[in-house]
């Protein structure tokens, strides 16, 4: 056989494997990090150096305060900002789940934001924080459905969650997730006529992502990290500690033990972040005490229930 | 009064947080311009920029309401917008206002009430992004009950409860930018509103005696608590020439 032709052999190449494509960031349509900036942030991680200055398995000053209503959270991690809004309204339970009420959360993500993002459009990173508040939320029932039922197939609850990214530095599936359990401690309902179906928010619950940085493992990366990142890892622990949700969404391979040791990990985070929500909690029924509105304020549990 | 925050927001060009002090209403805006709008948009205006306008209530998904309230906005803010000022033409102005508190609106009740608050924010927010305006302005929302009496910015229950409600926006000159009226009204009724709205925007006495508050006209009336988030926005932007003299 005549050896191929060079120009030939440089067109064809038989053996030529592409390079390892970092995996795009979650960050739609964000502007791209530019390759200096990307090794500058992967060299410093690798002389375990944060841009900001924090260390690996370090928070974002988080700050939360709630609005004038129930159920209106301002969230603040870092620059990244989001204002969580519970409503409830009363509608018709589902025929197949007559016993049910409904629980949703909303995200739309605005140009406010992020210039990046369009108005009126979904990005790619809509559905992925959703899927996982879904699942951590939603699923795990810490909202019992059940007792938002007001009449047996005729009337229920339907709780609704709306997210509000109004500025985006990175990581809003935490701060989503923060926001919304608080947002749902916060939230009194209207009380119905009928003598149950109280809201029951159970504990809280939390995850913590872990973005992976070949051997570097950080926790709250900002934009320009998540950028730079080439896998995440995403870990749902309730208060009790058990661990409902773990999600290796996509990019590079994740070491099983890594796992483990972040899981630990990220159970030491989610008992940090319970204690401020807990905290803010505690400084709005305080504040509200002032008002005279303490009783009212009281976890719906807690609330007069006339025996008849 | 509640003093309007600018540019609280790291991302967008410009942001400003406006709180109405009579209906509650808590209006977050955000603007980015100008930026490039999909080619398939440039036919539209040759030679301006292109303002758009979103609306994101609070605790429902948007719908045909803020779709009418977002054309009312478009209309007022492009004609304010020096969109022929170099760089803007063949560009884009977004304006993003969400409705981050206040009391909820149910479907289907007028979206008159929040109108002049969507105004002021959408205002301010551009004046926050340094998007070249011809003019400032400010607005107001006016209910007429039963009796025939004139009530300024009332509650969303009392705006049910109401025969007619009226916006007015008022430019800095003095000029009508725009009148939204929903309900039964005859003209005398519209004069006499249109009047009223004058003296609230401007800051002057009204016809029936009815006089600016306090000594400092300029946070009484409307029209002056715009101009000094003007005044506050252009002494930041030029501190830098302050601080050289």
């Amino acid at each position: 056989m005549r050896p191929a032709h060079p120009k030939e052999a440089a067109q064809k190449p038989t053996n030529f494997i592409e390079p390892a494509r970092p995996q795009p960031s979650m960050s739609s349509r964000e502007e791209p990090l530019s390759i200096p900036e990307r090794d500058f942030i992967l060299e410093a991680l690798g002389q375990n150096l944060r841009l900001d200055g924090r260390q690996f398995d370090e928070y974002r000053p988080l700050n939360i305060s709630f609005g004038e209503e129930y159920g209106h959270v301002k969230l603040q991690l870092g620059k990244t900002s989001i204002i969580v809004r519970i409503s409830a309204e009363i509608t018709k339970p589902f025929e197949d789940r007559p016993f049910d009420g409904s629980f949703n959360i909303n995200m739309e993500l605005s140009n406010m934001g992020s210039p990046a993002w369009e108005n009126g459009r979904s990005n790619d990173l809509e559905p992925y924080v959703l899927e996982a508040l879904d699942r951590i939320i939603r699923h795990s029932n810490a909202l019992d459905t059940e007792s938002l039922c007001i009449l047996k197939g005729v009337s229920c609850w339907a709780i609704r969650a709306d997210i509000h990214v109004i500025d985006f530095d990175g990581n809003i599936t935490d701060a989503a997730c923060i926001g919304v359990m608080a947002g749902l401690q916060h939230f009194r309902r209207p009380d119905s006529v009928v003598k149950d179906g109280r809201v029951i928010v159970y504990g809280l619950e939390q995850r913590v992502p872990c973005f992976n940085d070949s051997k570097q493992v950080i926790v709250d990366a900002t934009r320009k990290e998540e950028q730079a990142a080439e896998g995440d890892l995403v870990i749902g622990i309730n208060s009790a500690g058990d661990v409902c949700y773990i999600s290796k969404h996509a990019g590079a391979p994740i070491d099983a033990m890594l796992i483990v040791t972040k899981t630990n990990l990220a159970w030491e985070k989610v008992k940090v972040l319970n204690a401020i929500v807990d905290k803010a909690l505690q400084a709005d029924l305080s504040k509200r005490a002032d008002f005279g509105m303490a009783d009212e304020s009281r976890a719906a549990n807690d609330r007069l229930i006339q025996p008849e | 009064m509640v003093s309007p925050i600018l540019s609280q927001l790291n991302r967008p060009d410009g942001s400003a947080a406006y709180k109405c002090p009579a209906t509650g209403y808590n209006i977050l805006g955000a603007v980015n311009g100008p930026v490039e709008l999909p080619a398939r948009r440039d036919a539209l205006k040759p030679e301006e920029a292109t303002v758009e306008v979103f609306v994101k209530p609070g605790t429902t998904t948007a719908g045909v309401a803020e779709r009418y309230v977002e054309g009312i906005l478009r209309s007022v803010l492009g004609k304010v917008v020096l969109g022929r000022e170099k760089g803007f033409p063949r560009r884009g102005v977004i304006i993003t206002l969400a409705i981050a508190g206040g009391e909820n609106m149910d479907r289907g009740d007028s979206y008159l009430t929040i109108l002049p608050s969507l105004l002021h924010a959408a205002l301010l927010s551009m004046i926050s992004a340094s998007v070249p305006l011809s003019m400032t302005f400010s607005a107001a929302l006016f209910g007429v009950t039963k009796t025939g009496d004139i009530v300024r910015d009332p509650s969303p229950t009392a705006a049910k409860a109401s025969v007619s409600l009226h916006v007015f926006a008022i430019s800095s000159k003095g000029h009508l930018l725009l009148n939204e009226s929903e309900g039964r009204f005859d003209f005398d009724t519209w004069e006499l509103v249109h009047q009223r709205a004058l003296s609230v925007c401007q800051g002057t006495a009204s016809a029936d005696g009815d006089v600016t508050m306090g000594e400092g006209a300029a946070s009484a009336s409307l029209h002056g608590l715009i101009r000094e988030a003007v005044e506050d926005q252009i002494y930041s932007d030029y501190a830098y020439k302050l601080d050289s003299i």
